[in-house]
């Protein structure tokens, strides 16, 4: 077999600016990390900026995803989420035009627009 | 790809791509989608890398410093287009034992083949915009369609890609502009630019099928590789440019071109497509001198690559 050269692939992850996080951009082969950052600046940021670049081989990524994911999708979760407390918005609304008595009882004869707006 | 006899892998491999997921580089996959994948990618980064070179060759003719700059930049961009596929290739040959010195092995011994449209003369400044603004146009025309590629790696690369090809665009149709602007003589270059490569930018898109769909076609539109034929491609490049061409004042050098005002089809003279052949086999105009360049180069960059190789290893 031939002599092959000993280049490896680096994964290239830019942050665009401070409230960003770093999104993997695409990857180079090299033969050092800082032959891999010089190709990643020259490869993907011949126009657009960056406040941080990452490098990182190939081989030291540790990764789950694609078909490792297959038969784990997830269950309804709306429960972990704002979505099963939209009902509240209305809630709040009515409570703004009715506000309770201190016994949580309804105020009589009061009028939202009367006791809110000034 | 006879249906019935698919192993369970191959069918779950097909009903994946089917309902529209995408392949990732360590998906399992049908050697026979490996192969057409590299058949393609390897193609398109080569054509890539030799596309730079007509370009080049007005970089220091540019007439001004702008243009300069700009055709500078498009043509380190369609280096770096090489560079993305040629990683997107790597990634897919890996199991065969292969890298990218295989596929530049196998572009200077012929047995890789780059468009046509890369092997024809640039004579005059007008070519340089005629390359921009309709080999740009078509390639995004093919490249648009792959968007939509069943192995999300080539995708991915092809979204950075399309993104900077707007640019090239539009760098070449503001060169044609200005030379329709221009003087009798600026006009005329343009004019002949348009002649010359008119039947290679037909040609780009491969010879029409005649509803005679080549295997390797059948294969590739099977796995969601492409989704249309030369010839539905070739049509969308007419309905895209013939009349933008037209209201430059040109003459596009086929009387027989037009469509028909019902099926929108173009009726169009064909090309040679034993001379596409003979071009895309290196026996184009400029095949020999530009292959001829990136070799030399290739060589002479050798100790260079060598020595960043042996450069200490971190990590
Ligand atoms: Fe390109
Ligand atoms: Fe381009």
């Amino acid at each position: 077999m031939e002599e092959r050269l000993d280049f490896a692939v680096y994964e290239v992850f830019a942050q665009a600016d401070a409230l960003s996080p770093h999104v993997h951009v695409f990857n180079v082969l090299a033969s050092s990390p800082d032959m891999a950052m010089a190709l990643a600046e020259e490869n993907f940021f011949r126009r657009a900026e960056f406040v941080s670049l990452w490098v990182v081989r190939r081989d030291q990524i540790h990764h789950i995803g694609h078909h490792d994911r297959e038969g784990f999708k997830k269950t309804p979760k709306a429960y972990r989420t704002t979505e099963d407390y939209k009902y509240l918005r209305d809630k709040w609304r009515y409570y703004r035009d009715h506000p309770m008595n201190p016994d949580g009882s309804e105020a009589e004869g009061v009028t939202g627009d009367a006791a809110m707006d000034d | 790809m006879p249906e019935e006899t698919l192993t369970d892998q191959e069918a779950y491999f097909l009903e994946r791509v089917d309902r529209g997921d995408r392949i990732e580089a360590d998906d399992w996959m049908p050697e026979d989608y490996r192969q057409q994948l590299v058949r393609l990618i390897a193609m398109h980064a080569v054509s890539e890398i030799m596309g730079a070179l007509p370009e080049k060759e007005w970089v220091p003719r540019a007439p001004t410093l702008y243009r300069k700059l700009a055709i500078t930049a498009k043509v380190q961009d369609e280096v770096g287009h090489g560079q993305l596929l040629i990683r997107v290739a790597e990634d897919l040959m890996r199991p065969w034992g292969k890298n990218r010195e295989d596929v530049m092995d196998d572009l200077f011994t012929g047995r890789l083949k780059y468009h046509n449209v890369f092997h024809m003369a640039t004579p005059t400044w007008a070519d340089a915009g005629v390359i921009g603004w309709l080999v740009d146009g078509a390639a995004v025309i093919t490249q648009g369609m792959s968007l939509s590629c069943s192995y999300a790696p080539y995708a991915r690369a092809l979204q950075r890609i399309v993104e900077e090809e707007g640019f090239h665009i539009q760098h070449g149709e503001s060169i044609c502009m200005a030379l329709a602007e221009g003087t009798p003589m600026q006009r005329a270059m343009l004019q002949d630019a348009l002649n010359r490569w008119w039947p290679a930018l037909l040609m780009f898109f491969g010879p029409p099928e005649k509803s005679q769909l080549s295997t390797h076609q059948l294969r590739n539109i099977r796995y969601r590789i492409r989704s249309k034929t030369n010839e539905e491609l070739r049509q969308r490049f007419f309905s895209k440019y013939v009349h933008r061409i037209w209201s430059l004042g040109l003459t596009i050098p086929d009387p027989t071109l037009q469509q028909d005002p019902f099926t929108k089809e173009w009726t169009y003279q064909q090309p040679d497509w034993d001379e596409f052949r003979r071009i895309v086999s290196n026996h184009g105009p400029r095949s020999e001198a530009r292959l001829g360049l990136r070799s030399t180069t290739y060589q002479e960059g050798e100790w260079v690559r060598r020595t960043i190789a042996l450069s200490p290893a971190v990590g």
